[in-house]
């Protein structure tokens, strides 16, 4: 693995102001390098044409939601290598668990806080460290 | 049904012939009604509008809440910002006064540790009104999902419009209820989480339940 402040993330929400919050926070942690997309579809096709390291997703979102998100990269052999976090609202336990099993790297339910994304990000960086 | 009418005004008496009459009536209506199959759709919709009380409830409670703390960070990073400000005026009289002392009484060095200390305060404040704004993201899905009541209440009373209607512009009306769009399965934010189980309730929750699963 490149230095972790290298990676490049992908924000997918699709209210700018949510990608405006995760950008800035992330900058703020030293990830400089990440791009925005306002659903599923649009992240799935960047995903496909680009090169990215993280996914940090909203699950609520139009034409193609978070779920649908998780399992077309899950089910993409040049995809699914790359660490999802969940950042969403729904707070249903069928949901955590749902997303859990489809294989998120971490959920993070809104409204949270500065620490709260920084301590994920920083968990699933050290999990790839330990299995690069 | 009970009328509350101006003090300075009270209701007329009703023979008993237009009470019997109305009573009559209404019983027809409501008759008529269920065995057009149009209220029980209308009272599942009618019982979501306490939901959606507290939903506009929470909306309101959010943007207060998000309006509230940023104009207390404001105030405290413009205090931050005259306390450098007036800091700056007293060093610069100082080295205007006698440069050397103001050099070797450690005034340039509190000076230049102060604003370390002040800006790194007003980037937290900066960082925290930035995630103030979150509001905009939780009250909009909250808006979207009154947005869908309302218009499941539009449909149900779009339905008592066409079994009301002549047939031929029944149609119509019929063909544009068949196009809406099926209802979204995920919730959104929950805007009040006392007393239900199959949520949680914070960030701590979800740690716990994920460990549960061994993740």
């Amino acid at each position: 693995m490149s230095n972790p402040v290298d990676m490049k993330f992908l924000i997918v929400d699709d209210f700018s102001t949510m990608r405006r919050i995760v950008r800035g926070l992330l900058k703020e942690s030293g990830y400089t390098n990440a791009e925005e997309a306002e659903d599923g579809a649009v992240a799935l096709n960047m995903l496909k044409n680009g090169k990215f390291d993280f996914v940090v997703s909203d699950i609520n979102m139009p034409n193609m939601n978070g779920f649908e998100l998780l399992k077309a990269i899950k089910s993409d052999d040049a995809l699914k290598h790359l660490p999802v976090l969940m950042v969403t609202a729904e707070a249903k336990k069928e949901d955590i668990v749902l997303a859990a099993q489809t294989g998120a790297a971490g959920y993070i339910v809104k409204p949270f806080t500065k620490a709260t994304l920084e301590e994920k990000v920083q968990k699933i960086m050290q999990k790839l460290a330990a299995t690069a | 049904m009970k009328v509350d009418l101006p003090e300075n005004m009270s209701m007329p008496a009703a023979s008993p012939e237009i009470f019997q009459q109305l009573g009559t009536l209404t019983r027809q209506l409501h008759d008529t009604m269920n065995m057009l199959g149009v209220l029980p759709g209308l009272k599942n919709t009618a019982d979501n509008l306490p939901d959606a009380r507290s939903r506009l409830n929470y909306i309101a409670t959010k943007t207060a809440d998000a309006a509230e703390k940023v104009l207390n960070l404001v105030d405290t990073a413009k205090a931050d910002q005259e306390h450098i400000a007036s800091e700056t005026r007293k060093l610069a009289a100082l080295i205007t006064a006698d440069p050397v002392k103001a050099v070797a009484s450690g005034a340039v060095f509190n000076f230049v540790q102060d604003v370390e200390t002040v800006t790194h305060r007003v980037d937290g404040h900066l960082t925290d009104i930035m995630m103030a704004q979150d509001f905009h993201d939780l009250t909009g899905q909250v808006v979207a999902k009154v947005v869908r009541l309302a218009n499941d209440l539009e449909a149900q009373l779009v339905k008592l419009l066409v079994q009301a209607a002549p047939p031929e512009q029944a149609h119509k009306v019929e063909a544009a209820l068949t196009s809406q769009p099926a209802e979204h399965k995920l919730e959104g934010p929950v805007v009040d989480s006392e007393g239900r189980t199959d949520v949680v309730a914070n960030q701590s929750e979800v740690d716990d339940l994920l460990a549960s699963l061994g993740f």
